[in-house]
């Protein structure tokens, strides 16, 4: 299946701003499932040059710097991707205490590199209502998948999918108490209810067909990818309650979203400024 | 030495408890060997001499201004460095043990840093938790991979160590991120060289300043460029800011702030008067996360955005490397032991102190059953996260604290509590014992690492704490080395001179915009200091009661003055006498003593401090010691003094502003006519004016001006006898706006300041893009406008009043287009993400 994707991300200004630096990830990951066919980064005004690198995740980094004043900044990233749906639902026979256990034991480089996903990081910290949270949910005896399926139905059972109730800078324990948030929200919840118990969860952000009538279509979208051993990464949508399938088209993986921000911006000048994100994700 | 010294002298009488290490005296009461000498010396001395060598020291300290901020302090945050006169000894045998033992511990840890943002070999191999790695959040991710010049991500390593009962050291800690402290202990070492001169020229003492001569070398052979190096520093309210523009002045280096860098094309420029100057090595105080808010996690908008670029390019270094703070872990402490027989193939040589990371189940077994005897630490430290000792807390503490471990057991580790070797301080005119730790400093040299012969002694608060920092009133001592002089090794104290006659590098000839924009304040402060001095030395002699007759001036225009000037609130003006007074006492005791009012004199001339301190440089020694009389001289004063005896104040404010003349004439007599001298100079011809300006709209636009208040501001603008010699006795309004606007021969005229800015802001330099030169302009057109007006025109209060807002406006126009142009320091934002 074909996708042709357009991102457009534009900075409005209330003054000139005399330069800026910025870093997208906005380029779709390589994946086993996932082929980039074609790929543009456009900007506007014109950058001297934009330089690309891969950041510690294996996400490519796209850097530029404008030094001509503007009051306008646009970003667009497009081209088309090509998914091919997984062969069948993964299975793992570990359960939950198997997989803490395999992931705390180091035993093979695969269970080392992803037990650097089972710890805190800035957006998602340790909270003791976390642990709580899911404790039912991920009991030791459950498979993990299983478990990791049943969490994500739990999220999106408990909260609601609020736009503009939270803010990037909203912490995730108000995140707990209020009960409702975005994608990223709901993602961070997921991510550290497992990681409470000693599992490993990536944050994923990516992009959702138009027409699926999903929530977060439209915009840019952040799910949850499980570690279970002997099968890797597992991918959940706890906004949607869905495994992503057909409908996801990665862009990065972190720890979080500071690990993915799509695009991440310093300027000098320019007071208040409005940002404005269309994404448009329809068959090629 | 012929004898043994006595054991019970008059001054060396120090009998300290054998409980713990002694570090001058041994367990029979003798004075170790190495400590002989030093007593003998203090006792030949005398308790009388010696204690005015401790009052000297201080004089020393004062006049130096050594300090350091005290966080959540609401007396001024800034204190004097507190340092004991005894020494902390030690001898050469035992130093050359340290010395091994730190040198490897630093290369350790840099392999250790090396494998970590590299390979990863060590967490794979099982010979490091990744847990040390993967969730300690100084493990900076987009520091992965980054090149560094040599392998050299640890430049500059500090270790805190302490003296067990047995007389072994340990390491407590590790500091690899910015450690502090080395400049002052360089500065102890002035202070003990010049207040104990014999003593200490009768130990053979190792210098210290070969050891920065070859820090700075160390830190330029490593920069890839032209090698040209700044300091960065967070600012002025970090608690060593003495120290950053200390080391700044010592290794003659700008001293910078992030803003005063730009990353343009992955290159570090430097922003000058004159444009972009490059830089190559960045030598930081900045904590890790705070040095480049594009990539590095802080909420701040500190440091320099783009700055990981520059260093993945490979176009500037940074020391130390970003990220290194990734090995102040305590959780590493236990794994050292193999990690140095893997990475350097040694055994290590020094054992840090026993320390148990919770992260294994065998360890963890072990704190949970000694809680009590251990010192609990997070992991992984962070802000209001303190040590904690088990034996302080009760039974429900405990068992909480036993709950914590559990639950995430790898945010802790415990460590032996290790009571600490004393030594003899001075208190009361006697020694005293007290408990010390000594943090010593190795750095890369350019071949390979060396420590710092001495270190940064520190004394607890109390005799019986164990706890020492300089955060919560430790003391220091200046640490004595005992080794062999050679001359040719171990260049004078002059250590700016590097090693085998090696040459300097260029510093840039440009005025970095930081420098100029200290120089407009310092001139600013100064005049503005001076012209409050005025206004007080007026205002004092109402107090007095007692109105002589050639003084025309009476209580209601100093306090109609004071009103306009807002010091005062307006219904003074019908209040009785006594209650006139009693109130005019209050506020001149406060604008002179207090130190927060931004209206008073002590917060001003703290400003003065703050600004001329980066820039100590670039001013003569005479100007800086003047300026630093003129601090004491405010500090010493209080309230009721002025209360009690108005004539004494009057005495110290006209001492003030002789101090003041005096660092004016100073400051123009040895500065040379730079861009630099420009700003000083537009900076003071700014404020006069605006003071000149004020002066007018508070003692004349008021209300009709009667001859008192007209004396009042002749008087204040010291231009009573100018005035007099031209126009007699008779005071009218014309005549004296003629002297303090237009006449341009009159130094504090309006006209003369706007005539002297023309000039000055003329030859100032103008790099072709920038918009065109409105600040030319800008003053032509103001120096024109009073030049065109007719005094007689003014005499209405009314009339004046709005001319003198339009010059004050004007005023304030051109100080912001100056500042616009030249000194703007604009603070980055961060876009929105979603």
């Amino acid at each position: 299946m074909l996708s042709r994707i357009t991102h457009k991300t534009r900075y409005t200004y209330e003054g000139p701003v005399s330069h800026c630096l910025t870093e997208a990830r906005l380029t779709p990951r390589l994946l086993p499932g996932q082929k980039l066919l074609e790929w543009q980064l456009k900007v506007e005004p014109q950058p001297s040059a934009i330089t690309s690198r891969q950041d510690y995740f294996g996400n490519d980094v796209s850097s530029f710097a404008v030094f001509d004043a503007h009051m306008e900044l646009v970003i667009t990233a497009s081209g088309v991707v090509e998914l091919r749906p997984p062969a069948e639902t993964p299975h793992s026979p570990w359960t939950t205490s198997e997989t803490r256990a395999y992931l705390a034991s180091l035993a093979e480089p695969a269970a080392l590199r992803a037990s650097e996903f089972t710890w805190e990081s800035p957006f998602v910290p340790w909270l003791a209502e976390l642990e709580a949270y899911s404790a039912p949910t991920l009991a030791p005896e459950r498979p993990v998948l299983e478990a990791a399926q049943a969490l994500m139905t739990q999220v999106y059972r408990d909260f609601a999918y609020t736009p503009k109730a939270t803010s990037i800078e909203t912490p995730l324990s108000v995140v707990m108490e209020k009960r409702q948030g975005v994608c990223q929200d709901f993602a961070h919840v997921m991510i550290g209810a497992l990681r409470a118990h000693g599992l490993a969860a990536r944050y994923v952000s990516g992009y959702l067909h138009n027409d699926a009538g999903f929530e977060g279509a439209g915009a840019s979208h952040a799910w949850v990818s499980v570690f279970a051993p002997g099968v890797g990464w597992v991918d959940y949508d706890p906004t949607n309650n869905v495994q992503p399938a057909q409908g996801h088209i990665t862009l990065a993986l972190g720890r979080d979203f500071g690990d993915v921000t799509p695009v991440k911006g310093i300027t000098v000048g320019g007071g208040a400024h409005t940002l404005e994100v269309d994404v448009r994700v329809v068959p090629a | 030495m012929a004898r043994a010294p006595q054991l019970e002298g008059r001054t060396w009488r120090y009998r300290p408890d054998a409980s713990f290490w002694d570090e001058a005296v041994g367990p029979e009461g003798l004075a170790r060997p190495h400590w002989q000498r030093f007593a003998e010396s203090l006792e030949h001395m005398g308790t009388g001499e010696f204690d005015r060598r401790l009052q000297g020291a201080r004089q020393i300290i004062r006049t130096n201004a050594i300090t350091y901020n005290v966080y959540g302090d609401p007396h001024g945050s800034e204190r004097l460095w507190p340092l004991d006169p005894v020494p902390l000894i030690i001898s050469e045998e035992e130093w050359s043990f340290l010395e091994t033992a730190i040198s490897q511990r630093t290369r350790l840890l840099n392999a250790i840093l090396n494998d970590c943002y590299g390979p990863q070999r060590l967490i794979e191999q099982h010979r490091l938790p990744p847990e040390l790695v993967f969730a300690n959040p100084s493990f900076l991710r987009p520091c992965h991979g980054v090149p560094v010049p040599r392998d050299i991500r640890l430049h500059f390593h500090a270790v805190d160590l302490a003296r067990s009962a047995d007389g072994r050291w340990w390491v407590i800690a590790d500091r690899t991120q910015v450690p502090s402290g080395a400049g002052y202990a360089l500065e102890n070492r002035l202070v003990s060289v010049r207040s104990l001169p014999n003593i200490f020229n009768r130990h053979s003492v190792r210098p210290l300043n070969h050891f920065f001569s070859a820090r700075r070398h160390g830190l330029l052979s490593l920069a890839p460029g032209n090698r040209r190096m700044v300091l960065l520093t967070p600012g002025p309210l970090n608690e060593t800011y003495f120290e950053h523009s200390y080391l700044a002045r010592a290794f003659g280096i700008p001293l910078v702030e992030g803003a005063d860098l730009t990353v343009r094309d992955d290159h570090v420029y430097l922003k000058t008067l004159e444009g972009l100057d490059p830089v190559d090595m960045i030598f930081r105080r900045q904590d890790d996360a705070y040095c480049d808010p594009l990539e590095l996690r802080g909420e701040s908008l500190l440091g320099i955005p783009g700055l990981l670029r520059a260093v993945r390019a490979g176009n500037v270094a940074v020391a130390n490397s970003l990220g290194s703070g990734l090995v102040e872990t305590p959780g590493h402490k236990a794994f050292l032991p193999g990690l140095c027989q893997h990475l350097l193939g040694e055994e290590l040589k020094m054992p840090s102190v026993a320390t148990w990371w919770c992260g294994q189940p065998q360890e963890r077994r072990y704190v949970l059953d000694h809680l009590r005897e251990l010192v609990i630490k997070p992991t992984f430290p962070r802000y209001g996260h303190g040590p904690v000792l088990g034996s302080s807390l009760d039974r429900q503490a405990l068992d909480e604290l036993a709950a914590q471990i559990r639950m995430r057991p790898e945010q802790y580790v415990a460590q032996e509590v290790v009571a600490l070797s004393t030594a003899p301080v001075w208190s009361d005119q006697q020694l005293a014992q007290q408990h010390v730790m000594l943090r010593a400093y190795c750095a890369w040299d350019g071949e390979g690492y060396t420590v710092m012969p001495g270190g940064l002694t520190r004394v607890s608060s109390s005799p019986q704490s164990a706890v020492v920092s300089m955060q919560e009133g430790a003391t220091s001592k200046d640490t004595w080395v005992l080794g062999r002089m050679d001359d040719s090794a171990y260049p004078r104290m002059a250590f700016e001179s590097d090693p085998a006659g090696e040459e300097r590098p260029p510093v840039s000839p440009q005025l970095p915009s930081r420098v100029a924009d200290n120089l407009f304040w310092l001139g600013r402060y100064t005049e503005r200091v001076e012209w409050m001095v005025r206004v007080l030395r007026a205002a004092v002699p109402s107090l007095l009661g007692e109105e002589d007759f050639t003084h025309q001036i009476r209580l209601e225009s100093v306090l109609r003055l004071l009103v306009g000037y807002g010091h005062m609130p307006e219904w003074i003006l019908n209040a009785a006498v006594p209650k006139q007074l009693q109130q005019l006492e209050t506020v001149l005791g406060s604008m002179i003593h207090d130190p927060a009012g931004i209206s008073g004199l002590g917060w001003n001339l703290k400003q003065i401090r703050r600004v001329a301190w980066p820039i100590k440089e670039r001013l003569s020694t005479d100007t800086w010691r003047v300026l630093q009389e003129l601090g004491d001289g405010a500090a010493g004063s209080s309230a009721s003094f002025v209360r009690h005896r108005p004539g004494a104040m009057l005495a110290s404010l006209d001492q003030a502003i002789s101090a003041l003349a005096a660092f004016a004439g100073l400051l123009s007599d040895s500065t040379t006519r730079g861009h630099g001298w420009r700003f000083l100079e537009i900076g003071r011809r700014i404020e006069r004016g605006l003071q000149i300006t004020e002066l007018l709209r508070h003692g004349l636009a008021g209300s009709v001006a009667d001859e008192s208040s007209m004396a009042l501001v002749l008087q204040i603008a010291d231009s009573t006898i100018t005035y007099r010699s031209r126009h007699l006795t008779t005071l009218r309004v014309a005549p004296v706006l003629e002297l303090l606007l237009a006449d341009e021969t009159n130094p504090r005229s309006a006209g003369f300041q706007l005539a002297t800015l023309a000039e000055l802001v003329a030859r100032l330099p103008l790099d072709a893009q920038s918009a065109p030169h409105i600040e030319k302009a800008l003053a032509a057109k103001t120096l024109g406008a009073l030049r065109l007006v007719n005094m007689r025109s003014l005499g209405r209060p009314a009339a004046l009043k709005v001319f003198l807002n339009g010059l004050r406006s004007d005023l304030y126009d051109l100080s912001e287009a100056l500042t616009g142009r030249y000194l703007t320091h604009v603070m980055p934002s961060r876009l929105k993400s979603l």
